[in-house]
């Protein structure tokens, strides 16, 4: 479904991403695990168009989508939910989930998206619940769904989630990845990001391994939640900060 | 006189002048939500609907109820024109170059005004002539045009920021571009939107402001939307009604009791500006209205 082939993005003179290839198929759920500076924020937004990709290509169903502008690319069915939720904040929870089918005419499929309106509450009903507060007094795991809900609510084909479980209790973070295997059950392709490698492999079909701007490893997510390098490097932070001492301060 | 008896005077024009501050500080304030930049080009949008509605009107003849709505067109597409040659060739350099290139945009308007119209003063022909008397008051009737005109202003602005598609996504990007692309809105779009709209407000404050418009109007209007603006708190609908009309009050109020009540003399009316902007900046920031802090992601 989604093909990145020698992917390279900058910011200045620093290469973030250095030729990366990835594939995301159609119907199964891939992951892309990495410690905190490692790119894969970067390559989310390569694809998503909002950040501009120096070499390389990104295909989408067939089409090359490199370095389209963003609404072009929400357009085509890729929607993206962003590292730190970025909620519009002092805009109503329900103008939130609204906003997210701004490329949905209202007068064409005005219907549909009271449907999938609703559907986002069935997923997530405390955000029913407080569909007339601001967005900003939300919790963090409610913004995290809403934001996951707008995304929803373009109608995607392909999820793009960059870190769902950042800051949030582990509660909070079960309930939110069981919601992404029920969208997934009914159809969604996910494209997912994550520092905690346990988790996320352990929902995902497929997972990639990303440091410093590289893939370094692929393969079965159960295959590399097995492998005893992924053990010892991205199950259990201190492992993490090890590792990533001489490049990983970065925020 | 006693100042007392003046006062329903005073609070007549102080509002009178407060509704055209009103309609600047809207236009400052959309383009400030949508772009994140303050455009000192807006009071020139106020000069170019003036002066063409006094072209249209006076020099050409046509009758006003046609003229208006042109020079109002005509200034909206200069506000466009600014964002599409200007503004859009600049958004990836960051809003202080932006600002500062608007503070440019400004100027050339001037000069171009001042080609275009070089008197002094033209007098834009009024609504409806007359006065009318109030009790301790004379308005004239361009008063009521003046009121009626900003309280329907400020009620559509309200409802398309509030209750339309369009109107919500240029909200979304003044809380947060980046989401805002994100979910597939075009935020280079909405900055022209908001343009234009500023541009159109700007223009019917000018035009409005009877009876005289010059090509050096827009320093004098510019300067008083944009303290009324930060007044009420930058980029707040009510905040620019609150930050008018407190201005507009005030300036009529302070120069009359110092000269009614302490004999000084009147020379400092726009001095009002100043030190209510200075007082505001100092003591409340985030303006009257203002949201405490400022938030961001
Ligand atoms: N806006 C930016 N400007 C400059 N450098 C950046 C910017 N965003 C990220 N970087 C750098 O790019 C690298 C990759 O960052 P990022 O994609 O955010 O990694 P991750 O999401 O894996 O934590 C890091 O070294 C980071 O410091
Ligand atoms: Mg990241």
């Amino acid at each position: 479904m989604l093909e990145v082939k020698g992917l390279s993005a900058f910011y200045g003179n620093i290469e973030a991403l250095r030729a990366v290839d990835l594939w995301a198929r159609a119907g199964r759920i891939t992951t892309i695990i990495g410690a905190n500076g490692a790119g894969k924020t970067t390559l989310l937004r390569a694809i998503s168009g909002l950040v501009p990709v120096r070499y390389g290509e990104v295909r989408y169903v067939g089409q090359n989508i490199t370095n389209l502008e963003p609404h072009r690319i929400v357009k085509m069915g890729i929607s993206h939910v962003p590292e730190g939720r970025q909620v519009f904040s002092s805009m109503r929870v329900e103008d939130n989930l609204l906003l997210g089918a701004y490329l949905r005419s209202r007068r064409r499929s005005g219907g549909e998206i009271k449907k999938d309106l609703q559907m986002v509450y069935d997923v997530f009903p405390v955000l029913e619940e407080r569909k007339d507060q601001m967005a900003g007094t939300l919790s963090g795991g409610e913004q995290q769904m809403l934001a996951i809900g707008r995304a929803l609510m373009s109608k995607p084909r392909l999820l793009l989630l960059d870190e769902p479980s950042m800051g949030l209790a582990p509660l909070v973070i079960r309930d939110i990845f069981a919601c992404l295997k029920r969208l997934h059950d009914e159809g969604l392709t996910l494209l997912l990001v994550e520092q905690d490698a346990q988790i996320a492999l352990s929902v995902s079909d497929y997972g990639y391994v990303m440091r410093a701007g590289k893939m370094r490893m692929e393969g079965e997510a159960r295959e590399l939640l097995g492998r005893e390098e992924i053990k010892s490097l991205y199950l259990g932070e201190e492992a993490v900060e090890g590792e990533e001492g001489g490049h990983g301060d970065k925020i | 006189m006693d100042f007392l008896g003046n006062c329903p005077q005073y609070i007549a024009n102080g509002l009178a002048n407060g509704c055209i501050y009103i309609l600047v500080a809207m236009g400052f304030n959309i383009v400030f939500n949508s772009t994140g930049i303050i455009n000192f080009a807006q009071g020139e949008f106020c000069m170019f609907g003036g002066l063409l509605a006094y072209t249209l009107a006076a020099s050409l003849g046509l009758p006003l109820p046609l003229a208006i709505p042109l020079a109002l067109a005509s200034t909206a597409i200069i506000g466009a024109a600014m964002e599409r040659l200007l503004v859009y060739p600049l958004r990836r350099a960051g809003a202080l170059v932006a600002i500062i290139a608007t503070i440019g945009a400004s100027i050339f308007f001037k000069s171009l005004g001042r080609v275009l119209w070089p008197k002094e003063a033209y007098k834009v022909p009024e609504f409806t002539a007359g006065n009318i008397s109030l009790p301790g008051a004379t308005v004239s009737r361009q008063f009521l045009w003046v009121f009626g005109l900003t309280i329907l202003s400020v009620t559509a602005v309200y409802l398309f920021f509030n209750h339309t598609k369009a109107g919500k996504a240029m909200r979304a990007c003044s809380v947060n571009r980046f989401a805002a692309s994100l979910v597939g809105i075009n935020v280079m779009r909405m900055s022209l939107y908001s343009f234009v709209l500023a541009a159109a407000l700007g223009g019917l404050a000018g035009l409005i402001n009877a009876p005289y418009a010059s090509y050096s109007m827009g320093l004098f209007l510019g300067v008083k939307g944009f303290t009324s603006a930060v007044v009420g708190g930058l980029g707040n609908t009510f905040g620019a009604v609150t930050g008018g009309i407190v201005l507009g009050l005030l300036e009529e109020l302070i120069p009359g009791f110092l000269t009614v009540v302490l004999g000084v003399s009147t020379g400092y009316k726009d001095a009002v500006a100043a030190i209510l902007l200075i007082a505001v900046l100092l003591l409340r920031p985030q303006g009257i209205l203002g949201r405490g802090v400022v938030e961001k992601v």
